[in-house]
């Protein structure tokens, strides 16, 4: 990770980090080698004809990586459509495409977890109680050498 | 009490970056400070487990980010005074007064403590003293936030089990590691804000603290510690060829995971004993 200043801001003061009391939806994004997780809470707006995700949480046990990751993802899907965040979600996918997979283990985290807390206020239309979605990484974000050790 | 519980976190917090901002002798009173809110954290939760209330360590985020030190101590006497007008509803009327005597203490001192200019926020990433190369800085800032979070995270974690532990061997290891992990903690938080990027650690998650399985918490943190070693090694080394002071530090502070290996492994012995034992 490039320690720049706004990458620092984000180490700092990440955004959006904690529980939502008024969160409609959670998901949970999992890496299943080492326990590392991030649990998104969102609040959907719903009386508006699209409805929007006018406020985002996050909480994590991981390094710091992850949480500049959840930082800068949850600051860009706060006011997005359902649509909207699910594009962000792809488009952050094809980005982690182009990095080494330990580097792209923590993001893709992140935005499996707000793929998973709209995927799980989709159903929750259908069934309030239905449960928080937990979706789980591909990657590893242990470098090969140590793998390898 | 929930909310005297959570402002008190926050006061304890908010009193500790304090700490690390000042470069006078408040640093050591606001230290001080920091411990005795801490240690009235310990007597609400407690009185919350006697009482059956539901509680947990969810906290809200503490802005602490001020160009001088009087604007960060009037927010902690905004807080202190909101605890003490909430300790009017206590039922545990010694408690309160306890800690309502405290408060009324700690605000005068603060009232009257020097303004002083905060640098720990300038983002240079330079300690004085010493020239590290960019990659050593890197591992260095990256170090300090993890271990700093961590730091937090433990001493969290075991006054929470020794908060709903009555066992006296196991309490007096968890308050060990409680005290070691306080002294990490302000070591790493006092470097932090000399590299001008003092951050409050985040909130942990509850299933972090609220262990199910003390057995394998234990055997998860003595491999969480033998890799902390290895990131000390590897800091120790990535500064070495710059610093020998630093690396002296880092080489200290590795071996002291020893000792809290060691504990963990006396801790675990025990619990298993307990265990089998019924």
């Amino acid at each position: 990770m490039s320690l720049d200043n706004m990458v620092m801001e984000h180490m700092m003061n990440p955004k959006n980090y904690g529980t939502l009391a008024s969160a409609n939806a959670e998901g949970m994004g999992k890496n299943p080698l080492n326990g590392e997780k991030v649990a998104i809470y969102i609040h959907v707006k719903e009386d508006e004809e699209k409805p929007y995700i006018d406020d985002i949480a996050f909480q994590a046990i991981g390094c710091t990586t992850t949480i500049v990751a959840g930082s800068m993802l949850t600051e860009e899907a706060k006011g997005l459509t359902l649509d909207g965040a699910r594009n962000l979600v792809e488009a952050t996918m094809k980005l982690l495409e182009k990095l080494p997979e330990e580097d792209a283990a923590c993001s893709e985290m992140v935005a499996l977890g707000i793929k998973a807390a709209v995927d799980t206020y989709e159903k929750r239309k259908e069934d309030r109680e239905y449960p928080m979605i937990t979706y789980q990484i591909e990657g590893t974000c242990t470098p090969k050498e140590e793998e390898e050790a | 009490m929930k909310s005297v519980l959570i402002k008190t976190h926050e006061a304890w917090l908010e009193m500790l970056m304090a700490g690390f901002m000042s470069h006078t002798q408040s640093k050591q009173v606001l230290f001080d400070f920091s411990d005795i809110l801490f240690r009235h954290f310990t007597w609400i939760e407690h009185a919350m487990i006697a009482s059956g209330e539901s509680y947990d360590y969810d906290r809200g985020n503490i802005p602490i980010k001020v160009e001088r030190l009087e604007h960060l101590l009037k927010a902690i006497t905004g807080r202190l005074l909101e605890i003490d007008l909430q300790l009017v509803g206590f039922e545990d009327r010694d408690l309160a007064s306890r800690i309502s005597s405290d408060i009324n203490y700690m605000v005068g001192v603060l009232h009257e403590m020097n303004d002083e200019v905060v640098t720990a926020f300038g983002m240079e990433r330079k300690l004085p003293g010493v020239t590290l190369t960019q990659e050593a800085t890197d591992a260095l800032t990256l170090f300090l936030f993890e271990e700093s979070y961590k730091e937090y995270e433990l001493i969290m974690i075991y006054n929470y089990l020794k908060a709903h532990s009555d066992d006296a061997y196991l309490n007096r290891i968890f308050q060990i590691l409680v005290d070691e992990s306080f002294f990490h903690l302000k070591q790493f938080g006092d470097m932090m804000a000399k590299m001008g990027i003092l951050a409050v650690p985040r909130m942990i998650m509850k299933e972090l603290y609220q262990v199910e399985n003390v057995v394998a918490f234990l055997k998860d943190g003595i491999n969480e510690e033998l890799a902390a070693k290895e990131e000390c090694k590897k800091l120790s080394d990535a500064v070495g060829n710059d610093s020998p002071v630093l690396a002296r530090f880092f080489d200290f502070i590795n071996n002291q995971e020893n000792y809290h290996i060691a504990l963990m492994k006396d801790a675990l012995r025990h619990f298993e004993v307990k265990e089998t034992n019924g």
